[in-house]
């Protein structure tokens, strides 16, 4: 998907963990739905990781490099108003990051995803032979109902990334803005040089040591 | 504009409420309606799913307290007690004439009365399961218990994969 060579410069967009977390999230998403049939047990394990990556995101979204904080693409209704308007417009978008409108699918993303993560801790099988590491602090009948609950969180799930790919393709196509290229390699061509900040390593170091241990411990049923 | 913005709020609001009303509704009716006169067919649903709810709350206390480190040996026993009577009596719960067309939530598949040889059989070992459970129980070994869930579990799960229905959500 290379394209002519923009005018800009090339700048420095998605830090690694940025993308790792990204990726992972696919990889254990697709995975813990096809693991949800018939190997329950495999299917905690990834959603154990999935755990850690949305604690790690989350925190990421406070202490990572500009790119990825909350502060710096959350807006508010007047900015996504004005940015809906321009949407259509068949013009390359230059924005350093998610726009005003891929904020509301970042925090709609992450909002269901913990939803979904907190159904299934206490989530209980229908043989109530196998629950989430949590389950033991509900009853069977409440646990079947939070499965169910988790099922249909699921399927807003799927909608979300159909419509986030949607986006995506959207964007290539129609506004020729290559967006995946800069979740693989970390670098966009943009006009100018918005001078994002970077995030120091032990920054890093603290919020995958934070977001292992507390993954853990939730897998282990909040008990040491 | 601001008369239409506001008559856009008033809408969203409105539209808002609506969700919340039609949603507070449809948990209203998820839970179990009053059954006025119900059918013999139906009473054995309504009995069997009550009956399904018990074993899964006994088979639940006996797994989350043997995860404990020093589980309580009675209440493992009562609860394995509780599923033995209740496994025990299983093959009663399905009278014919008591699954979907009886209650429109039965998970019971048709296959329970066309291939009765099999289910009595998915039945029975089931109970064997439960039994050995049981025994394990009454003699307060833990790790006996410990090993015994996951073939129990086993038991459940193949009647459950060969004659319920997958309930579509």
């Amino acid at each position: 998907m290379p394209q002519a060579p923009p005018e800009g410069v090339k700048v420095r967009l998605w830090d690694g963990p940025v993308r790792i977390v990204h990726w992972l999230l696919v990889a254990l998403i697709g995975f813990s739905w096809w693991a949800s049939e018939d190997h329950l047990d495999w299917h905690q394990w990834s959603g154990y990781g999935v755990v850690g990556l949305l604690l790690f995101r989350i925190y990421w979204g406070f202490a990572g490099s500009e790119a990825a904080r909350f502060a710096s693409f959350v807006r508010g209704p007047r900015a996504t108003l004005a940015y809906l308007k321009t949407v259509s417009a068949r013009t390359p978008s230059a924005t350093a990051g998610h726009n005003p409108l891929g904020a509301l699918s970042i925090l709609a993303l992450l909002g269901l995803l913990t939803v979904q993560v907190i159904t299934g801790l206490f989530a209980v099988d229908v043989d109530a032979y196998q629950g989430g590491p949590l389950s033991h602090m509900v009853s069977f009948d409440q646990g079947r109902r939070l499965a169910e609950l988790h099922d249909l969180s699921f399927h807003g799930l799927q909608a979300l990334v159909v419509l986030h790919v949607a986006a995506i393709v959207f964007y290539l196509v129609w506004k020729r803005t290559n967006l995946i290229g800069p979740m693989i390699t970390g670098f966009r061509w943009l006009p100018i040089d918005p001078g994002l900040a970077r995030a120091p390593l032990w920054r890093l170091a603290l919020g995958v040591a934070l977001a292992g241990a507390a993954a853990w411990f939730i897998s282990k049923g909040l008990r040491l | 504009m601001a008369v239409f913005m506001s008559k856009g709020a008033v809408l969203a609001v409105g539209m808002g409420i609506g969700v919340a009303i039609a949603s507070g509704a449809t948990v209203a009716n998820s839970q179990p309606a009053p059954k006025a006169a119900a059918s013999p067919g139906a009473k054995a649903a309504n009995m069997r799913h009550e009956n399904f709810e018990k074993l899964g709350e006994a088979f639940k206390t006996v797994i989350d307290e043997t995860k404990k480190g020093e589980p309580n040996k009675a209440v493992v026993a009562r609860a394995a007690q509780t599923m033995n009577t209740l496994a025990t009596a299983l093959p009663t719960w399905f009278p014919r004439g008591s699954g979907v067309e009886a209650r429109a939530k039965s998970e019971a598949k048709a296959n329970i009365w066309t291939d009765a040889a099999g289910f009595s059989a998915a039945a029975a070992a089931s109970q064997l399961q439960v039994s050995k459970l049981n025994q394990a129980a009454i003699s307060g070994d833990m790790n006996a218990v410990r090993a015994q869930i996951r073939a129990t579990g086993g038991s459940c799960k193949a009647c459950h994969d060969k004659y319920r229905l997958e309930k579509k959500s």
